[in-house]
């Protein structure tokens, strides 16, 4: 037999086991010695949210001229009459007797003119005909509904509605959705998606969390893991990313709707003046401020400020009510204006805690938690210990298991050392791709660290097949022989791990990769110098 | 008696009768399970959803229990010098209650909360993904087979360790749980490994086949053996390690992944070698009578 240092398999797997070490060889930082791996939440300690984005993509068919005949025959109590204009792109609503100047406003649709004709009166809207719909399934639905396509015609509702009740809404006005899943799908576009996870992601960012993963599936899910934060604190900083809204008093206790958070395009850092007073400046957008003049001008806000205090919501709860400003109301009266500050007074942390709500109040989409947890650091530390322990106990078992069959130091030596050597590669190719090893990845290992002696075993038993260890051709044909078989069993546990990766957003993907990981490296690096070193070994003198 | 004699000293037909019997059991278990629970293997809280605490033992269990009387607790458990309390569905309000309460009151709590679309969604998939691992299994023996025979009884082999091992669970009340079916999709892959080598040692080497089955099994055994002897060292930290110590505690998920392997190997032992190796003997006597017919006329 050739010399096995000069083996090309012998070779890979010592560079691989050196190259093992390496990688797992404990780095001295500031916090004393610590290694390359990372530790899931579980082991590490922290706390995960699984959200569920509400919403849905809806086609409705419905004629927009039976929805303004309801609306403003219920708004009225009388008959109506209603005509498209496609060449001015306006509806015109004919009422009998008298109107109120603001029932279109108040209805939802802007800048409309109102003129009286005799005995009726004239209500021109300029509106699209998808406008119109959207705007009744915005009122209807008390929700956000963003217009996606007039090719099919269709809407992104930004709340948790069904079909049925969707479905019943449109039946007051003669219309249905869409048959089958393209009129009702639930979640929401790619787009709100990303603009919710940017949203969750900066807003994490700010606050100095380190490793905080924020994921997408299936274009309706998050996930947020949290290392080092309680559960608590978690739901608190996530758990209920709020719709932001701007009101403004109308009489008594009444208030309008201004704006929404999508309509301040900037906030900049809470800034306190000489005397001590704190304000967070912002700034809105064209369209946020053509509103927000107008609310100001309708309620008369500009000409009475401290009849009309200017509110903000976050999730319907006031987090801050003032009258404008004197300056303000003033330049309001003859422009829109798109930069504000919101002052405070003399809290600071006020101010800090309104501009994180001015920044995040503009998450598109309401959120479910659908699923959460925690791991103190100090109780993932003990598993850390335990599961080390497990390991430990696993690979001595597995030696004195060995040792019992062959009784044979030349074997059980080699053997048990390779099944180790898999375990090293394994966790150092986990360190070097950044998998996060968890309580789940550490039982991969272990049944790995079974299924890979068995594989030795095979190996073993076909070489020493008739009690000793043949040489040259009939070395060779056994070797291959033990690989078909163990080919063959690597092949099946892979496919049938693969599932593993899909389920449960993926919390066993750490145990389906370090399983694959394991039986590859066992199958390509490992097993095949054991077979060339076994086979040295054991080879009677020549 | 000799394990190795055993398995090739009675008629190969009434062997095989007997493994089948002992899987016909196991269905038999599934099927009342079923109609007591609605599910052949008991759902755990990930796929039923709830909320799960544990907390040290720092009272008694009433004291516990009048402690979380506000909330709606199904079962508590002694895992070791942590109480396991399960929980039933909460609105969003008073599970952050809950959380606020445990982490002020406990030192180290540990909290999970799985709400009904992340349950059903589990439902789903454990519904798709057991079945395809399954079938993905499937073909690979067919590929490496190409007998039909050797293949199916591959094949029904891996399907009878399954369902032996899900009846066990219903038998010892371990829950189908995310670790579980990670178990079980394990066990798919690991229960042909002694199968292969059986097949391979029988049918490609020359020599009697009675004696090529004992030397099969003498290396089986041992393969079975370490790797039973690996995860029953995982499966004594994970159940009795808090003995040992009084920082440490059951850990539930490396527990039901190390049982559910456990009787995996077990069930694996049996259909491996009663039933397939019995097999295999029927087979080639049968296919030898076949030949030898052939050849007299």
């Amino acid at each position: 037999m050739t010399d096995i240092t000069k083996d090309p398999r012998v070779i890979i797997f010592f560079v691989a086991v050196a190259a093992a070490l390496i990688i797992l060889a404990p780095i001295p930082s500031e916090s004393g010695l610590h290694t390359r791996l990372k530790y899931g939440l579980d082991l590490e300690g922290g706390s995960w949210l699984q959200l569920k984005l509400q919403g849905a993509i809806v086609e409705p068919q419905v004629d927009p001229i039976n929805i303004l005949t309801k609306q403003f025959s219920d708004a009225t109590g009388r008959d109506v009459e209603v005509d498209w204009r496609p060449e001015s792109t306006d509806y015109q609503i004919t009422v009998d007797g008298k109107a109120s100047a603001t029932m279109a406003e108040d209805l939802g649709y802007a800048q409309a003119t109102v003129t009286p004709r005799g005995n009726a009166t004239k209500i021109t809207i300029p509106a699209t005909p998808a406008g119109v719909i959207m705007n009744y399934l915005e009122t209807s639905l008390d929700s956000d509904v963003k217009y996606l396509g007039s090719d099919p015609l269709s809407f992104e509702i930004r709340s948790n509605v069904t079909r049925d009740e969707l479905e019943a809404i449109l039946a007051q006005v003669g219309g249905t959705l869409v048959a089958g899943d393209a009129g009702f799908s639930e979640g929401v576009t790619e787009d709100t998606v990303d603009e919710t996870k940017q949203v969750l992601d900066r807003k994490l960012n700010r606050l100095g969390l380190q490793d905080i993963k924020v994921r997408v599936v299936d274009n309706k899910f998050i996930l947020i893991d949290l290392a080092g934060v309680s559960i608590a604190d978690a739901q608190e900083i996530v758990g209920k990313p709020g719709v932001f809204e701007i009101r403004i008093q109308t009489t008594g206790n009444d208030s309008m709707h201004v704006l929404y958070g999508d309509q301040i395009v900037d906030v900049s850092l809470p800034q306190g003046d000489q005397s001590g007073n704190w304000g967070v400046p912002f700034t809105l957008s064209e369209e946020g401020a053509l509103a927000f003049q107008k609310a100001a001008v309708d309620t008369g806000a500009t000409k009475n400020r401290m009849d009309h205090d200017i509110s903000m919501y976050l999730d319907e709860d006031e987090i801050f009510s003032a009258p404008l400003a004197q300056d303000l109301a003033a330049s309001l009266e003859v422009a829109p204006m798109k930069n504000m500050v919101a002052q405070v007074g003399g809290d600071s942390q006020r101010a800090h805690e309104l501009y994180i709500h001015l920044r995040e109040g503009a998450l598109p989409v309401n959120v479910e938690i659908i699923g959460s947890g925690q791991v103190t650091a100090a109780l993932g530390s003990q598993f850390k210990k335990q599961v080390l322990i497990a390991g430990i106990m696993s690979i001595l078992a597995v030696g004195l298991v060995i040792y019992f069959r062959y009784r044979e130091p030349k074997i059980v030596i080699p053997m048990v050392a390779t099944s180790f050597s898999e375990v090293l590669m394994m966790l150092a190719l986990a360190a070097l791709l950044k998998w996060q090893l968890d309580l789940a990845s550490i039982a991969g290992i272990i049944a790995v660290i079974g299924t890979g002696v068995d594989h030795l075993v095979i190996i073993t038993d076909e070489l020493l097949y008739e009690g000793k260890m043949p040489s040259g051709k009939i070395y060779l044909a056994r070797l291959s022989s033990a690989f078909g078989i163990i080919m063959a069993a690597a092949a099946t546990t892979i496919v049938a791990m693969l599932p593993l990766f899909g389920m449960g957003f993926g919390a066993f993907k750490s145990f389906a990769l370090i399983t694959i990981a394991g039986v590859l490296i066992g199958v390509l690096i490992a097993r095949p110098a054991y077979g060339r070193i076994i086979g040295s070994i054991m080879q009677p003198g020549e | 008696m000799d394990p190795e004699t055993f398995i090739s000293k009675y008629e190969p037909k009434k062997m095989v009768a007997i493994s089948l019997a002992v899987l016909a059991v196991a269905l038999l278990i599934m099927g009342f399970n079923y109609i007591k629970t609605g599910s052949p293997v008991t759902l755990g809280v990930e796929f039923t959803g709830g909320t799960i605490i544990t907390v040290p033992v720092v009272e008694s269990e009433d004291e516990l229990a009048a402690k979380l009387a506000a909330y709606p607790v199904l079962d508590i458990r002694d895992v070791g010098h942590r109480y396991m309390v399960q929980l039933g569905p909460m609105d969003d309000a008073e599970y952050k209650q809950l959380s606020e309460l445990v982490d002020d009151e406990y030192q180290d709590p540990e909290i999970k909360y799985m709400g009904p679309v992340y349950s059903t969604r589990l439902q789903e998939q454990a519904k798709t993904y057991i079945p395809l691992s399954f079938l993905f299994m499937a073909v690979v023996v067919f590929l490496i087979f190409r007998t039909p025979f050797v293949a199916l009884t591959i094949i029904l082999s891996a399907f009878s360790d399954i369902m032996i091992t899900a009846a066990a669970m219903d038998t010892v009340g371990v829950k189908l749980s995310l670790g579980t079916v990670a178990a079980l999709l394990m066990l798919i892959g690991y229960s042909v490994d002694s199968n292969i080598l059986l097949n391979n040692r029988v049918l490609k080497r020359k020599g009697k086949t009675e004696e090529k089955i004992q030397g099969a099994f003498r290396t089986g055994f041992a393969m079975t053996s370490t790797t039973f002897c690996a995860i029953f060292a995982l499966f004594l930290v994970s159940a009795f390690s808090y003995l040992v110590s009084s920082s440490f505690t059951q850990i539930n998920i490396l527990f039901d992944i190390s049982v559910v392997l456990l009787f995996g190997l077990l069930a694996d032992l049996m259909n491996t070698w009663v039933m397939n190796a019995n097999a295999l003997r029927w087979y080639l006597a049968s296919s030898k009578k076949a030949t030898s017919r052939r050849q007299k006329r």
